[in-house]
């Protein structure tokens, strides 16, 4: 008993160290970002607070078109994958079909081909479709997901055909019993690929850089670049810093706010990131 | 395994089906006329219709301002050419500029110019992604000439493939020493003596080291140590031999000389323990030097306008130190035009250009940001002596320019940096012997260097 304890006080222990370690990072960004810059690199700032940091990367950049950008690109990517994905697993879990194995085989290995490889391929695909510059083209390559399909299709396999049967004699359809039975069953999956997708989107960078030309397309990631990618001389690290606030505070809102949810989800669906 | 086959052929099949059918989805048409959609889309205002647009694709590399201060220069532009519309495209650092051409060249979008590094022209030029510009230098007849001729001889020295002009100098820096004149007289050395020798370097260094402050800093991060490498390789050769032949096609890593240069950095460390152990980021650096923590670096002209703002205490900047002879790397980036696009877009191109690199815009453009001025006639101007007058330390790098040769520049130049790097930093960190490194890196460069020759 005695030695259980321990053993329970020393994983705490090495979870809140784990804890501050994670921290710290975010202590420092935060407390450069509001703080007069200062050549002298600490965990806490030792200058006066400010907000000349913020203001000025504001200004510098076109933010508010860049926020929106993003916001647009995050939400409807999501919200095409979430119909293309839920009736694609629905067909490959559910449906029995000939050769749908195959079918999920081939999605499947999409998951082991990394994006940055594709960039080329999808860009030459995107001009001939006339869509460099826009953000449908930005967004198309990411309509369907691998990741996504392969994660419903798997809970939905785990959901009792019986459930799925009682609907249909209640006289639902399978649109009905999609919506109904396999879709609410399915929530904690759903949710932890959201949060895969929208911090895969947010923080995505080479990709809008590439396909987008003008301000009025580009996103958050490419405003930090200016100024986190800027080393012929010194790094100003308050200016990074605050662009770096301005992009993280609503992922870092939303992961304070339903991060209950989040982890409950991540642990049914069996996945890290 | 036969399994897994008949997956990817599968996987193949798909592919190119969507292919096929996102083909037929677009109606023909050149890749161009897309680019000059979106030019249009974003410039706006005062440009007509039948207007020629030029993309232009620039990386930042020295902060915010400089995006707006590109982007007022194609406003002049625009202004003064209504019948061309050149639109600026920021593309990140030097890498992801690189990285964009490629994908925009292989999308059928070239841009019409653009500012890479001049390190990048022998890749640019054997993949055919820009073109020469003997041509439209030789159209402009005794003029073109005299804009040649007066860009700064060690510049213009890293604009040549095989004798002819591929790029045009721009945003070019080259490296210099920036000490701290209190901590000279805090020991008693007189600061208006920077060491001239590596021998001084040691000397002085020692005396300036305490337990709050190293001696002397140089940036040993992948990307910077090879730029100082070249410093001190051209320094210690007699002849002024640089890290490779002047056609690119082979590195000289493995000299005995080179093998002292990277010596003498360990000792620096190890030895003499005048310079911080392990590998300090380029961008720290003049951070350190700002807070006294280390009182000579070797660092970029382009911090002078930073240091000369924020440092507390009275700096000088002088010639790196000499061994066998004076030397110092330039680097920077450079003006190319894309290969395959019309004619008409090429003369609007090299107009641009020459209005960007114009006397009173470069001189302006190196006050703005702290690189060096690109022209001799750039030095007559006002501007420039006004200047120099004010921040006396900033004349070292013009002064310091007939000593300077290009940075490490071959074929596949992102490569051989990062073999020379990896090497380089592995000798740092005690893994090889200075010999062992650059041996290793000899071998491993010309492994992908046989390709070329």
């Amino acid at each position: 008993m005695q030695r259980k304890k321990m053993i329970g006080a020393g994983i705490t222990l090495f979870a809140v160290v784990l804890g501050i370690l994670w921290l710290i990072p975010l202590i420092w960004m935060i407390g450069t970002a509001f703080s007069v810059p200062s050549f002298h690199m600490t965990l806490f700032p030792t200058t006066a607070f400010t907000l000349d940091n913020l203001k000025y990367v504001w200004n510098a950049i076109p933010f508010g078109t860049y926020y929106l950008n993003t916001l647009t690109l995050v939400v409807c990517t999501f919200a095409v994958q979430f119909v293309t994905s839920t009736l694609a697993a629905y067909a490959l879990g559910v449906m029995d079909f000939k050769g749908s194995s195959l079918v999920f085989a081939v999605i499947f290995m999409q998951i082991i081909i990394p994006n940055d490889v594709l960039i080329t391929p999808n860009f030459m695909t995107l001009s001939e479709m006339k869509l460099i510059d826009t953000k449908v083209g930005m967004m198309l390559p990411f309509y369907g997901s691998a990741m996504a399909i392969f994660l419903l299709r798997q809970h939905f396999k785990s959901i009792p055909k019986a459930l799925a049967e009682a609907a249909k004699i209640d006289g639902a359809n399978t649109w009905q019993t999609i919506w109904r039975v396999y879709m609410p069953c399915a929530k904690p999956a759903y949710l932890s690929f959201a949060v895969i997708s929208v911090s895969y989107h947010w923080n995505n960078y080479l990709w809008p850089l590439i396909v987008t030309n003008s301000p009025q397309n580009r996103t958050l990631t490419v405003g930090l670049a200016i100024f986190a990618k800027s080393k012929e001389a010194n790094m100003q690290w308050a200016n990074v810093c605050a662009a770096a606030f301005i992009i993280i505070v609503p992922l870092l809102l939303a992961f304070f706010v339903a991060q209950k949810q989040f982890m409950s989800s991540f642990v049914s669906a069996g996945i890290k990131e | 395994m036969r399994k897994k086959l008949v997956l990817a052929a599968a996987a193949g099949l798909v592919a190119s089906a969507m292919a096929l059918s996102a083909c037929s989805g677009g109606s023909g048409g050149s890749g161009s006329a897309a680019g000059g959609e979106n030019a249009a889309q974003s410039g706006g205002e005062s440009a007509s219709d039948d207007a020629l647009h030029l993309t232009f694709y620039y990386p930042v590399n020295v902060g915010g301002s400089a995006a707006a201060l590109i982007e007022q220069i194609c406003a002049d532009f625009n202004e003064e050419n209504p019948d061309i519309v050149v639109e600026p495209v920021y593309t990140g650092n030097y890498d992801d500029t690189v990285t964009k051409i490629q994908t925009a060249i292989q999308g059928g979008t070239p841009p019409d110019v653009f500012v890479s590094l001049a390190t990048q022209r022998f890749t640019m030029a054997s993949t055919g992604m820009a073109m020469p510009l003997d041509d439209l230098i030789a159209a402009d007849g005794e003029e073109g000439q005299a804009y040649i001729d007066d860009f700064l001889d060690g510049f213009m020295l890293d604009s040549y493939v095989d004798g002819q002009i591929y790029s045009i100098p721009f945003q070019r820096s080259t490296m210099v020493l920036f000490y701290n004149k209190d901590a000279f007289e805090e020991v008693g050395l007189d600061p208006e003596d920077p060491p001239e020798t590596w021998e001084e370097v040691v000397e002085y260094g020692q005396k300036l080291t305490n337990e709050n402050r190293y001696g002397v800093g140089l940036a040993l991060n992948s990307g910077s140590a090879q730029w100082a490498f070249t410093g001190f390789c051209l320094q210690n050769s007699v002849n002024g031999e640089n890290l490779m032949t002047d056609d690119g096609k082979q590195v000289l890593f493995d000299t005995p000389e080179n093998v002292e240069a990277l010596q003498f950095w360990l000792d620096l460390q190890n030895e003499y323990k005048i310079m911080a152990p392990g590998i300090v980021q380029w961008t720290d650096l003049p951070t350190q030097f700002l807070a006294g923590e280390v009182a000579m670096i070797y660092h970029t002209t382009g911090n002078m306008a930073n240091i000369n703002e924020n440092a507390d205490f009275e700096f000088g900047a002088a010639f790196l130190p000499g061994h066998k002879r004076v030397a110092a790397p330039t680097g920077g980036g450079n003006f190319y035009i894309s290969s395959g696009i019309s004619e008409e877009r090429v003369q609007a191109a090299w107009k641009f250009i020459k209005f960007a690199t114009e006397t009173e815009r470069a001189a302006q453009w190196s006050l703005d940001t702290g690189y060096v001025a690109t022209r001799e006639s750039c030095f007559e101007t006002d501007l420039m002596k006004d200047y120099y007058e004010e921040v006396p330390q900033a004349k070292v790098a013009y002064d310091q320019i007939p000593y300077s040769a290009p940075e490490l520049t071959t074929y596949n130049a992102a490569e051989i940096w990062r073999v020379l790097n990896d090497n380089i930093q592995a000798a740092v960190v005690g893994d090889a012997t200075p010999q062992e490194a650059l041996t290793a890196a000899q071998e491993q460069a010309t492994e992908i260097l046989a390709e070329y020759q």
